[in-house]
Formats: C-alpha cells, structure tokens, sequence
C-alpha cells in the first residue's frame, strides 16, 4: 500500500465510523430472537410434514375402496348389440356421420362413360 | 471454544466466537439495508436463525467472520431487495415533502469523504468498506461478495482510483 492509500483508508475508515453510529442491538436479546424464530420453523416444518401425511393416508385408504356399483362405461355392451346404427368413436361428436348401413346406402361415384375402352 | 458452546447443528463454530464478531456483523447488516436500524436487527436475526438450523454450514474453509458476512450478503440480496427498494421509495417520499420517514435510511455523516464513497457503484462500495473499514482482505472481501479474487481485486483498484480523484481537491490523495 503507498502512502496516498494508507491516508485514502484511515480518512474513509474514520468517516464510516462517524456515519455507522446506529447502537448495537444486545448479542443476547439477537440470539434468543433468532432461537425463537428457528423453533418456530421447526414447528411449522413439522406441521407441514404432518398434513402432508395426513393427506397421503387419506388418498390411499380413498384409493383401495372398493369401486362404486354405479360406475359408467364409455360402451354399453347390449346397447351395442341391439343396434345397428354405428358411429366412429372419433365421429362421435360429429352427428351428420351418422348412418345405418342398412338403410342407408353410400353413393358411389360411376360413371358409364368411356375413355380409350376404359370405364373413368 | 467450550464444548457447550458449540452450535448443535454447526460444529465449527461456537456462541462465544458469534458473539465477539456481533458489532461487525450488525454493521455490515445495517450497511446493506440502507442504514435501516430494524431491518438491519431482523437481518441478523435471520443470519443466526439461518447458523442455528444447519442452513449455512460453516466447514472452516474461511475465517468465520468472512461466512458469516457471506451469509448476511446473500440473506440481504434474496430476500431484502424488495424491502430496501421500498425504503428507497419511501425516502424520496419524504424528501419530496410528501411524507416524513420514521427512520433515517442513509448515515447521519455527510462528510465528503463518506458521500464520495456513497457515490461509488455497488461493488466498489463494498469491496472499500470491506477492506478499508471492515479490516479484510482483498480475498476474504471478494468471498464475501461472491466474485473472485481478480475481480474484487480490479473493483478494489477502481474504487481507490475514483475517490482519489473524487476527493483530489483536498491535496492529500496524490499518487506517490
């Protein structure tokens, strides 16, 4: 360090000490304050811990239950069979594409005109 | 250190070794909220709370004095932001009239020396205070502010550069 830096540090160091007057809390009255927070975490940490097992024995006893009698299925078997309306399961929604085979006939596309011997 | 002493969860270090670095660590606490004497208090609180569960675990790889600093720089910069950025706020407040702080957020001490410090970007004020008023090394500075030694030692360089010039009116600070 020169010269000029030792004076820079003990001007600096003695206007800090002028402008950090603020008093010092007791180490005692800190440190028991911050005990009382830490067990108070602690507390809650617990607590915490606590519900969230609570919650894990709730969902396994809801869990192995036996199945409800009334549970819906996506297809009815006997329905099925009674029928012979038929709809694609991704058409589903879409009841314009609906049809029966047996009443309803797809149109084909013909044609009797020929082109070079051949149907088009 | 007496064994009753030793914290249960932080075996390296010891009440009676906390509390003789106490003053310090409260000054460092008040230098990063702004001077704001309870917030300043809470810091500390939380610094110890944080040594007491085992959160920071100090391994003697540094002084304790430099950890401890650590912890309170990094506790200031998660979670008082926010509070210091509102003591910003409320302070412009009051000085534009419109409402009276409570309590002074910036040191009582105007002189030139301390405001030319003041002045300096965040790094450099910190690696001055450090170093200059808080008796540590460049290194030990550098760990407390959480950039490497070079780094610190360039902020270190420019700080002393910008308040010899800041403050060459008053004849003293020349370089020899």
């Amino acid at each position: 360090m020169t010269d000029s830096d030792n004076t820079l540090q003990r001007a600096v160091r003695d206007a800090h000490a002028r402008a950090e007057s603020a008093p010092v809390p007791e180490f005692e009255q800190t440190w028991a304050a911050a005990r009382a927070r830490a067990g108070s975490t602690r507390g809650r940490r617990y607590l915490l811990a606590g519900s969230v097992a609570a919650a894990a024995v709730l969902a396994i006893a809801f869990g192995l239950r036996a199945p409800l009698d009334d549970d819906w299925q996506y297809i009815d078997e006997y329905e099925l069979l009674e029928t012979t309306g038929w709809s694609a399961p991704s058409d589903s929604l879409l009841p314009s594409r609906e049809f029966d085979i047996y009443e309803t006939v797809p149109v084909l596309i013909e044609s009797t005109e020929t082109y070079g011997g051949a149907l088009l | 250190m007496r064994d009753s002493d030793v914290l249960e969860n932080n075996p390296h270090i010891s009440r009676s070794a906390l509390e003789a670095i106490h003053g310090q660590v409260f000054g460092w606490a008040l230098s990063r909220t702004d001077y704001d004497q309870a917030t300043a208090e809470d810091l500390v609180q939380q610094a110890y709370m944080e040594l007491l569960t085992g959160k920071a675990r100090f391994d003697n790889r540094s002084s304790l004095k430099t950890f401890v600093f650590s912890v309170v720089q990094n506790l200031a910069r998660s979670r008082y932001r926010r509070i210091a950025s509102r003591l910003r706020l409320l302070q412009t407040a009051a000085n534009s009239g419109i409402e009276e702080s409570a309590h002074p957020v910036e040191p009582e001490d105007n002189s030139p020396v301390w405001d030319a410090v003041l002045a300096l970007p965040q790094r450099q004020r910190d690696i001055v205070e450090l170093v200059f008023c808080r008796e540590m090394t460049i290194e030990a500075a550098s760990s407390v502010m959480g950039v490497s030694t070079g780094t610190g030692r360039v902020h270190y360089d420019r700080a002393k550069k910008a308040l010899k010039t800041k403050l060459g009116s008053f004849g003293e600070w020349s370089d020899d």
